[in-house]
């Protein structure tokens, strides 16, 4: 769900991560907060466009994120429904995923190295309150390394319970999915201990 | 080998509970490639733990390179390398050359030195064309190659490798298997069910039900083990 860096030399993979992150942060506080506003998600997505073809990765790649969550969308689109009118509904749903998009281009255009950087010095100040900046920078960057991994043992499960002619339900689905990657976050303890990360 | 490559176990012991995982172990190893064998459960990576201080004992003291890993756990921590046998949990980053890079974190390197270095390593490795990749898309022997290159870019003194080719194919085995054995540098500790990869180590140690039961020439060693559990 989170994309990765892909290489380019456009003014958005040059300009300065710490800079990215802010103007990101800004935008999507804009968003958030103008939701009774008729033309945000118009103006949000005109946003998305012009992000994307700056970056030179083309609207084929802003569909491809698009489409990796439109299952989160479609829930969240039905659920509102029942309770909203279908124009919030489709406002609300539209805001959500001109933010999820705004984010993706971040991390398409910056590489997580220089993510975890610019997050370390922006929380530099809170190391007086005791926050260890390097610590909340490795935990965004496992966070993003983590991903995969999840969805893979997801993968596995559903795979050895069809093999086994095992129906996939959610009860028989989350548990060994919780112990895996329980069975996991303790491999990986280990393996940053073993590297001198404590 | 000098006194500050030298391993040594003595009257250690370890318990998980109630149970005994290492039982009054007392070993002194100067030699180069140490092999490490015996059946599941029998200790051996308990034994390989306690030299990345990743297991303490619970009597008994070790000392590995001249450090005690109870009380100078991040000392050694810098100095011996560790490789898991499940190559997908030691992957940290989500590129491979951000993974390498990773273990340079925090040594006062410039952005420059530590892109050489990683450029390098991944040459080393045959990783190169995979710099940007997802670390978590590499075949099983990519990311094992990964492993290792994030673990010697560090230049450990020690590299411990508790069953590195457990979940690889013949081809890989047989290519980590001579990075580890024919190219390191280091000491190495490597804990193996491959008897021909154990056979290559200049000495190797035989592990049985928690305890030390054999130290010896490989072939003789491994040898005697194989008709044991014929």
């Amino acid at each position: 769900m989170i994309a990765l860096y892909r290489e380019g030399t456009s003014p958005l993979h040059r300009a300065p991560a710490g800079a990215k992150v802010l103007v990101f942060m800004i935008v999507a506080l804009a968003i958030t907060l103008s939701a009774e506003n008729p033309f945000t998600v118009p103006v949000a997505a005109a946003l998305a466009i012009i992000g994307y073809l700056a970056a030179g990765l083309g609207l084929g790649t802003l569909l491809a994120q698009i489409s990796v969550v439109r299952w989160v969308i479609v829930i969240m689109l039905v659920t509102q429904l029942i309770f909203l009118p279908p124009l919030a509904a489709a406002t609300n749903t539209g805001r959500v995923l001109a933010v999820i998009v705004l984010a993706a281009l971040i991390t398409l255009t910056t590489r997580i190295p220089a993510l975890l950087d610019a997050t370390e010095h922006a929380l530099g100040p809170l190391r007086r309150f005791g926050v260890d900046p390097a610590r909340i920078g490795l935990l965004l960057g496992m966070t993003i390394t983590t991903i995969p991994v999840i969805m893979g043992i997801a993968t596995r499960i559903r795979d050895a319970q069809r093999a086994r002619g095992v129906p996939v339900r959610p009860a028989t689905f989350v548990v060994p999915l919780l112990i895996l990657s329980l069975k996991h976050s303790d491999e990986l303890a280990d393996a940053l201990a073993a590297r001198g990360i404590d | 080998m000098t006194s500050a490559s030298e391993i040594s176990f003595d009257g250690v012991s370890v318990d998980f509970g109630d149970r005994p995982a290492l039982s009054d172990v007392s070993v002194t190893l100067t030699e180069r490639r140490i092999g490490v064998i015996g059946s599941n459960g029998s200790g051996k990576s308990t034994f390989a733990r306690m030299l990345n201080a990743l297991v303490l004992p619970t009597t008994g003291q070790v000392r590995v390179h001249g450090l005690d890993p109870a009380g100078q756990a991040k000392q050694l921590r810098r100095r011996v390398g560790f490789i898991f046998s499940n190559p997908d949990a030691q992957i940290v980053m989500p590129t491979v050359a951000e993974d390498v890079a990773f273990s340079l974190r925090g040594r006062g390197l410039s952005r420059a030195e530590v892109a050489e270095r990683v450029e390098a390593t991944l040459e080393v490795y045959g990783l190169t064309e995979h710099s940007a990749a997802p670390a978590h898309g590499l075949s099983g022997g990519q990311k094992q190659l990964l492993a290792l290159s994030s673990v010697l870019i560090g230049e450990p003194d020690l590299v411990v490798a508790d069953e590195p080719t457990a979940m690889l194919d013949a081809a890989n085995t047989r290519r980590i298997g001579n990075h580890l054995l024919d190219e390191l540098t280091q000491q190495l500790v490597l804990v193996t069910h491959d008897l021909t990869l154990a056979r290559r180590c200049d000495v190797v140690l035989r592990f049985e039900e928690g305890r030390l039961v054999e130290r010896g020439e490989p072939d003789f060693v491994v040898d005697r083990y194989e008709r044991e559990h014929a």
